[in-house]
């Protein structure tokens, strides 16, 4: 009788052991979201992140919940995040990965691609007739959501020619629609749009004639990356297939619909390699 | 990519708005209702007044279970049939037949309007309430209604601003602040404290345009001090009002927004 309750207990042992190892039990892989500038409700932010991932999860024949956001808005909270998490996967801007390339080891997964693109082209407007130049705009008052970013925006819109914490009085906004009202009403100089919002400044109705006084070159648009230190060829190959598909799927292309976002497409290195070698030689 | 997660917060519209065709329709069945008082369609109408978020569960389910089986042109034209889905949806614990009520509330509020009840601000803005009710954790369907909502919080806000202590303020400031922002969506930090700074202003009693003025401050323009001043003064508002069965609710509304403001805010 003893030693059948001391097989139980042992049997017992090893099944709370053997449940202990089972996937099921794992907690969910963190996915760090960057954005600067974005949303300030982090906990909103997540929610919303979440319904992203339970699509991303289906198509890619992932168990509900495997996957969970840590989402920031400021780049700050980005670095202690990616720190703290060190995150298989994570969803940055071009800056932020290219500043944390080297010490987590990651590697473009996928590209979104938008109206046929994926890259894009940083512009500064400024009233029509004023500035003719980014020399010309020194000193001025600058704004711009793109700011927040302030080392890529050097390195990279500006090939490292100009510094916008030093050359311009910077104005940065989280609101683009904020900057633009600024600027037709002549309280601003100049606005660095991306290239989603230049390209819609005509919905605006601004009163002021505009004109664009630098463009940049293309610039790769940044999704998903993965570090590959810490996951398999397979994995990142799973999670880039699964991104995809994503757009292609019922509830997944209302979300790409939303974003402006056609398909997700392989990470284009060939082209994303500039940026990387911009950055390298960065000051 | 991330340029437009921004349109995420869109999708997380939490606080109040939506309805559409494909929202499933459940019809919440209500027991003992055997001692309702004996109520018409006329005397529901007469009385509309007395409903609100003071009023007993058992008297709503008593009169919406009435407005269901009326076919009174004058009650299906008026707001009160989704107004009462509305109060007993924002009660529910139960989230399906919270969602349930609210969708019905849509419904009740489009029959209004098929009814010709259009000039009436109080059923566009009681279908955008229950709307956004109705799809708080659908983010992707509260993403198919933003365009809806905001002509039905215009509508009410032309017609009737004062309504429900300022409510198409308050909900449309909300619907700006939620959105995706432009150049993706509808969204507007100005606009929504333009909006919401009014509805605390010409409408100090309601808690919640305290409520959604502080989460304004905050997330547009992450105004820390003024966004705790305003909420505190919400919290005043909450305590001594006739809130009824919203104050728990409520409450647990201030709660979230003030650790969110204590967290964060310096």
């Amino acid at each position: 009788m003893k030693a059948h309750v001391l097989m139980k207990l042992r049997d017992t042992a090893v099944l709370l052991a053997l449940l202990a190892s089972l996937p099921a039990n794992a907690a969910p892989t963190p996915i760090v979201v960057c954005y600067p500038g974005g949303p300030v409700s982090e906990a909103e932010a997540n929610t919303a992140m979440a319904a992203m991932l339970r699509v991303v999860e289906r198509v890619g024949e992932w168990p509900a919940n495997s996957f969970s956001s840590f989402f920031t808005a400021k780049v700050d909270e980005c670095r202690n995040l990616l720190k703290r998490q060190n995150p298989t996967f994570a969803i940055t801007s071009l800056g932020v990965f290219l500043e944390h390339r080297d010490a987590l080891h990651l590697v473009p997964l996928v590209q979104p691609r938008m109206k046929g693109a994926t890259s894009e082209r940083f512009r500064m407007v400024a009233q029509k007739g004023k500035f003719s130049s980014l020399d010309s705009l020194k000193g001025k008052s600058v704004g711009g959501t793109v700011f927040e970013e302030p080392e890529f925006i050097r390195k990279i819109v500006f090939s490292d020619k100009y510094d916008p914490q030093t050359f311009f009085a910077l104005k940065p906004s989280r609101q683009a629609i904020r900057a633009l009202r600024s600027l037709d009403k002549g309280e601003l100089d100049a606005v660095l749009l991306s290239g989603q919002q230049y390209a819609a400044l005509d919905s605006l109705q601004l009163k002021t004639p505009l004109a664009t006084v630098f463009t940049s070159a293309d610039i790769p648009l940044m999704g998903m990356v993965g570090n590959n230190q810490i996951s398999t060829a397979e994995e990142r190959g799973r999670m880039a297939k699964a991104l995809q598909g994503t757009c292609s799927d019922s509830e997944g292309k209302k979300l790409c619909d939303l974003f402006g976002i056609e398909a997700f497409v392989p990470a284009n290195a060939v082209a994303i390699e500039p940026a990387i070698t911009l950055w390298k030689q960065g000051k | 990519m991330l340029r437009h997660l921004r349109i995420q917060t869109a999708l997380v519209l939490g606080l109040a708005f939506a309805g559409c065709a494909s929202l499933p329709d459940k019809t919440v069945r209500f027991q003992g209702l055997s001692d309702c008082p004996a109520q018409t369609p006329a005397t529901l109408l007469a009385q509309q007044q007395e409903f609100g978020p003071g009023s007993s569960t058992h008297m709503l389910q008593c009169a919406l279970t009435v407005a269901r089986e009326s076919s009174d042109p004058a009650l299906r034209r008026s707001a009160l049939p989704s107004r009462l889905a509305l109060h007993l949806a924002e009660r529910n614990a139960n989230t399906p037949q919270k969602e349930a009520l609210a969708n019905e509330g849509v419904s009740l509020a489009e029959q209004a309007l098929a009814q010709g009840g259009g000039s009436d601000g109080a059923v566009h803005y009681y279908l955008a309430a229950n709307l956004g009710l109705a799809i708080h954790d659908h983010p992707l369907q509260a993403a198919d209604n933003l365009s809806r909502l905001e002509q039905e919080l215009q509508k009410a806000m032309q017609i009737s601003p004062a309504l429900d202590g300022g409510g198409p303020l308050r909900l449309l400031g909300m619907l700006y602040l939620k959105a995706p922002p432009w150049p993706t969506g509808i969204g507007d930090g100005d606009k929504a404290l333009d909006l919401l700074k009014q509805a605390t202003e010409k409408y100090p009693a309601h808690p919640l345009n305290h409520l959604f003025y502080a989460q304004a401050l905050w997330e547009v323009d992450e105004q820390g001090v003024l966004a705790k001043s305003v909420l505190a003064t919400g919290r005043e508002k909450l305590k001594t009002g006739p809130w009824g069965y919203n104050r728990a609710i409520w409450n647990q509304e201030f709660s979230n927004v003030a650790k969110e403001l204590g967290a964060s805010a310096s």
